[in-house]
């Protein structure tokens, strides 16, 4: 639930007769680039992916640099099994032999220029998402599809929502706790953004079931990247990676559906 | 050798003159009115908020003399050869010339020396043709134009004092805090001007008797209602239309006044063809009621009331109401000629709910907070030269931080968080001595004590913020208790006539914080009282300031300095949700902070050209382990520099033209050095807090009243105004975000609410 969404949609409609918006340049200063470390270990079938690359100024393109040369291993702690990745292609590290098996826990290591970057991430037990509708009526000219699923009682839950259209996945993605909802079952409009989904589109969603530590990265990271003119204080989310890097590393399960809109 | 007055032997035979002063027409009682002598120099007395008067003076024969801004001054001859009573009727208009020349001769004490630095008064009809908004006349927005206080911009009816945060104003309405004084999430404040009498604003040098926050007093006081006939005001405008009643009771000896006013931009909604604006509502309304009845020479009692309310709701699927109620049962007893009496029971209440009802979910979510108060104040007259206060006040506050009650087929369950209690009591005494002639000193303590009730679970964190302890509290057990001395000193000195410097130092506690971690929204708050965890907040300041009028010319001038540095500030922890947390306050972090500035002000207040100019150079900076590495940094409100300028000319018996500009620096803001991505989104880097800036906000508004009509029976006018005339396209929003058109960018969106917003109203009264 995002309510702080809804209150400026309100208040923006109401007032839009006097208000106007318009694209400003103003300076920004430039940070040194900064290393990112994004990768997720999912109980799909493997390969899985560890991408490691460097942040950008603002204004630059969204091409990130890729960053080759790093040692990295990722070992399952409950099977005691090592995995050590190769450089597929730049900055991109893939896995030989670890199999995603939920209940088990991942550590990553990433070793670059003698520095060691590490994560830990247990895999949570599989939410199976049930089904997905769509509400053509909440927002005007926005289609957003709704999940359904039931969330366990008996366990703390967190959760990764992403949208892939026509085969495309859409660059936004979305996160959610069970605080509020522990053991209700789910039905819950996803954001997207006007005009993303159209009709006759086929539209694919992904229910991640991640941990704790993949959550509080992902909801601070969604809060900087989509409402972050709501923030008083806005600030780098913070890895769950230690070592002094950007990005997260996901133990995760996944479970889809698809539907074509009508 | 200065000896504190009350010790100083009485030589001479002195006699007590006492009284209330009134409006001639209306019978409204007239607050910080002078008396004074013209035979004694230097001495003089204001009346009290409820206009009574008092000061022992020698026996003998005087010419007394009674001032009130915008009233012509009474003059009468009085033979002192024991105790008098007298009560002052003053009828209002421009004094005739021999009287200013009396009036401005005895009335020196005025502002140069009566108020303390920091301490501004403003009745109603100063802000009558000040330009604003929509033509909603607006006494908050009004007092933003004043030196050291600064708007949170536009759309947002926060402001800022001497660097202090939004939450750290005390707003009372006949003595009840009003918790949210905004409209429309923030477009208009809740006090609607036909039911105010007047405002002090003490931004520093605050008087002993109040207390509870940290930066500043905003002391309203509502209309008692004519008691002399009955009659009706009211007016027209864009977007709300406003309609007072006031008369008398009980053959004059009473009398009552109802304000209301009501917003209607959601009447015409219905007709937008547009499917989202045609299903969304947006209202509010207040509505102002007052009674007061003398009982006795000695006893008179008042009831007041206000009620306000906001509600939106958007496509009948999300809601928001959001309002404040105050009640205030007040009773005046005059025990003697030397002793004032009042006693008050206040209540008040804030209250906001969030309603979801859409295909998935329906949800209500809700948070208060409640005030029950009682508040016991005294005024001893002791002699000629002491005014002493003193009393006692006690608060039992309690606080809804959130409920949510969902449907059962909703994805939601209910929360109930834990109500929270606290008991805020003061006891405290003061002094106001006229030294000499030229000195006058206020000097007092008061002592606050917030003590947190149970019942409830109170928990301990550590320090990265995890949940380590649990303690239950039975109900009325203390669980915590915090007493904090506030000393109070303020000292005028007269250099001649014409001029005075002024010294004050005060310390504020403030017991009742607001959460919100949001950069505009201002309804959906949680406010916490003081805890185990959250300490009182605190405030020293010391200011120095010069004053100077110039007479025959008609202007005013004064200048201040201040530096304020406050204990126990909140800030929060990166991804801190608000929300229905039960542990916020593991998610809030503490430190400290010091503000500092330079204010001048001047102000032409007689002839055809009235106005003032106001300059503010400030910076306020804080210091919170954990940000920054821990040095300062600029608080968002560090606007350097602020300018507003308002001019009003009477151009003839029918026109009047007014204007007003504003200037200031951008808030000091925290903005992306960076970007990265997170599963194909880019999200961005941020490096030092509040290292940015917003654009200089700058704009003007002009306006212009046409006396329609004016008999003895019956008032009408035209009022016309344009807000933002240039259409400066100041920010109100600005978000960074993935370009819509490229994907391989990102771009910067800025948001502007208002870009040359003309109205006009249409005004009567009979």
């Amino acid at each position: 639930m995002k309510i702080q969404t809804l209150i400026i949609a309100l208040v923006a409609s109401i007032l839009f007769y006097s208000s106007c918006q318009k694209v400003i340049t103003p300076p920004l200063s430039n940070s040194a680039p900064q290393l990112v470390i994004e990768g997720v270990v999912s109980d799909t079938t493997g390969p899985y992916h560890i991408n490691i690359s460097k942040s950008v100024n603002f204004y630059a393109d969204n091409t990130y640099p890729n960053v080759s040369g790093a040692s990295v291993t990722i070992t399952d702690q409950t099977a005691g099994v090592i995995d050590m990745l190769t450089e597929a292609s730049a900055g991109i590290y893939t896995t030989h032999s670890i199999v995603g098996t939920p209940g088990h826990t991942y550590q990553l290591q990433v070793v670059l220029n003698g520095k060691n970057y590490i994560a830990v991430s247990t895999m949570p037990l599989p939410v199976v998402l049930d089904s997905i509708t769509f509400d053509y009526t909440s927002v005007k000219n926005m289609i957003q599809p709704v999940v359904h699923y039931q969330d366990p009682a008996a366990f703390v839950n967190y959760y990764k929502y992403n949208i892939t259209v026509n085969g495309v996945k859409l660059n936004r993605f979305q996160s959610d706790e069970d605080r509020l909802m522990n053991g209700k079952y789910i039905n819950e409009d996803l954001v997207t953004d006007t005009g993303a989904i159209k009709k006759n589109d086929l539209v694919l969603v992904n229910l991640d079931g991640i941990d704790k530590g993949a959550y509080n990265f992902l909801q601070e990271a969604e809060n900087i990247a989509f409402y972050n003119d709501n923030l008083a204080t806005p600030a780098t989310p913070t890895a769950n990676i230690s070592g002094g890097c950007l990005g997260y590393f996901s133990a995760q399960t996944v479970s889809s559906k698809s539907k074509i809109v009508k | 050798m200065i000896v504190p007055g009350f010790l100083q032997a009485q030589s001479k035979k002195t006699f007590t003159v006492s009284g209330t002063i009134k409006d001639k027409t209306t019978g409204e009682t007239l607050p910080a009115a002078t008396v004074s002598f013209l035979e004694l120099p230097g001495k003089g007395v204001s009346t009290n908020n409820y206009g009574f008067y008092s000061i022992a003076v020698p026996e003998g024969s005087y010419t007394m003399l009674t001032t009130y801004t915008g009233y012509r001054t009474d003059t009468l001859r009085i033979r002192l050869t024991k105790n008098m009573l007298n009560n002052i009727s003053l009828s209002s208009g421009q004094s005739q010339l021999k009287e200013v020349v009396i009036g401005a001769n005895s009335s020196k004490s005025k502002n140069i020396l009566t108020l303390p630095p920091g301490v501004q008064r403003l009745n109603i009809k100063d802000i009558n043709n000040v330009p604003v908004l929509l033509g909603e006349r607006d006494v908050l927005k009004t007092i933003q134009l004043l030196p050291g206080i600064v708007s949170a911009g536009d759309g947002n009816a926060g402001f800022f004092v001497r660097g202090g945060g939004a939450d750290q104003n005390l707003i009372l309405l006949d003595e009840a805090t009003v918790y949210n004084p905004s409209h429309v999430l923030g477009f208009f404040s809740v006090f609607n001007s036909d039911a105010i009498k007047d405002i002090s604003i003490y931004k520093g040098g605050m008087p002993a008797n109040y207390g509870g926050r940290l930066s500043s007093v905003e002391d309203i006081q509502m209309n008692d209602g004519n008691n002399q006939k009955f009659g009706a005001s009211g007016g027209i405008g864009l977007i709300a239309s406003r309609l007072t009643v006031d008369g008398p009771l009980f053959d004059g000896k009473g009398s009552f006044i109802v304000s209301a006013r009501r917003s209607y931009a959601d009447l015409f909604t219905g007709f937008a063809s547009d499917t989202t604006t045609k299903h969304s509502k947006i209202y509010f309304y207040d509505i102002n009621l007052k009674g007061n009845y003398q009982i006795d020479a000695n006893n008179r009692i008042f009831l007041s009331g206000y009620f306000g309310k906001d509600v939106m709701s958007f496509r009948n699927s999300f809601g928001l109401d959001y309002g404040n109620s105050t009640g205030t049962l007040r009773w005046n007893h005059i025990f003697s000629s030397k002793l004032f009496s009042n006693t008050s029971l206040i209540y008040s209440n804030y209250t906001y709910d969030v309603n979801i009802d859409d295909n998935t979910d329906n949800i209500k979510v809700s948070s208060a907070i409640t005030d029950y108060h009682f508040k016991q104040d005294f005024t001893y007259y002791l002699n000629a030269t002491n005014k002493i206060g003193f009393g006692l006040e006690s608060t039992y506050h309690i606080t809804q931080p959130g409920t949510a009650i969902a449907s059962a087929s909703s994805s939601y369950n209910d929360v109930f968080l834990e109500k929270k209690y606290a008991l805020e009591s003061a006891v405290y005494l003061s002094d106001e001595w006229n030294a000499s002639d030229k000195l006058k000193i206020t000097y007092g303590i008061r002592l606050s004590d917030l003590s947190v009730l149970g019942p409830g679970n109170f928990y301990t964190y550590d320090k990265d913020g995890n949940k380590t302890d649990s303690t239950y509290y039975q109900s009325g057990k203390i669980v915590k208790s915090y007493i904090t001395p506030e000393p109070r000193f303020a000292a005028s000195y007269q250099l001649n006539p014409n001029s005075s410097v002024k010294l004050s130092y005060d310390r504020n506690a403030q017991n009742i914080h607001l959460l919100n971690n949001s950069a505009y929204l201002s309804t959906t708050n949680v406010y916490l009282p003081s805890s185990n965890n959250i300490k009182p907040e605190i405030a020293d300041q010391v200011a120095l300031g010069y004053y100077h009028t110039f007479q025959q010319a008609g202007f005013e001038f004064s200048s201040e300095l201040y530096y304020k540095k406050l204990q126990n500030q909140i800030d929060y922890r990166n991804g801190a949700d608000l929300v229905g947390n039960e542990n916020i306050e593991g998610d809030l972090l503490y430190g400290s902070g010091r503000a500092y500035g330079w204010e001048t002000y001047i102000k032409k207040k007689t002839g055809k050209f009235t106005g003032w100019l106001s300059y503010t150079l400030s910076k306020t900076e804080l210091k919170i382990p954990g940000i920054n590495n821990g040095d300062y940094y600029p608080a968002t409100q560090d606007q350097t520099n602020h300018i507003s300028l308002v001019g009003m000319y009477q151009a003839t018996k029918k026109w009047t033209f007014s204007a007003d500009f504003v200037y200031n620096t951008g808030d000091a803001v925290t903005w992306p050095s960076g970007k990265f991505s997170v599963d194909g989104a880019p999200v961005y880097y941020y490096g030092s807090r509040n290292s940015n800036r917003l654009p200089a906000y700058n704009r003007l508004d002009i306006g212009a009243t046409l006396l329609a009509k004016k008999t003895a029976k019956y008032e009408s006018s035209w009022n016309f105004s344009i807000y933002n005339v240039y259409g400066q396209s100041n920010p109100y929003n600005i978000v960074f975000q993935a370009d819509p058109k490229n994907a391989n960018k990102t771009q910067v969106l800025q948001t502007t609410l208002f870009k040359m917003v003309p109205s006009v109203t249409y005004n009567f009264k009979f």
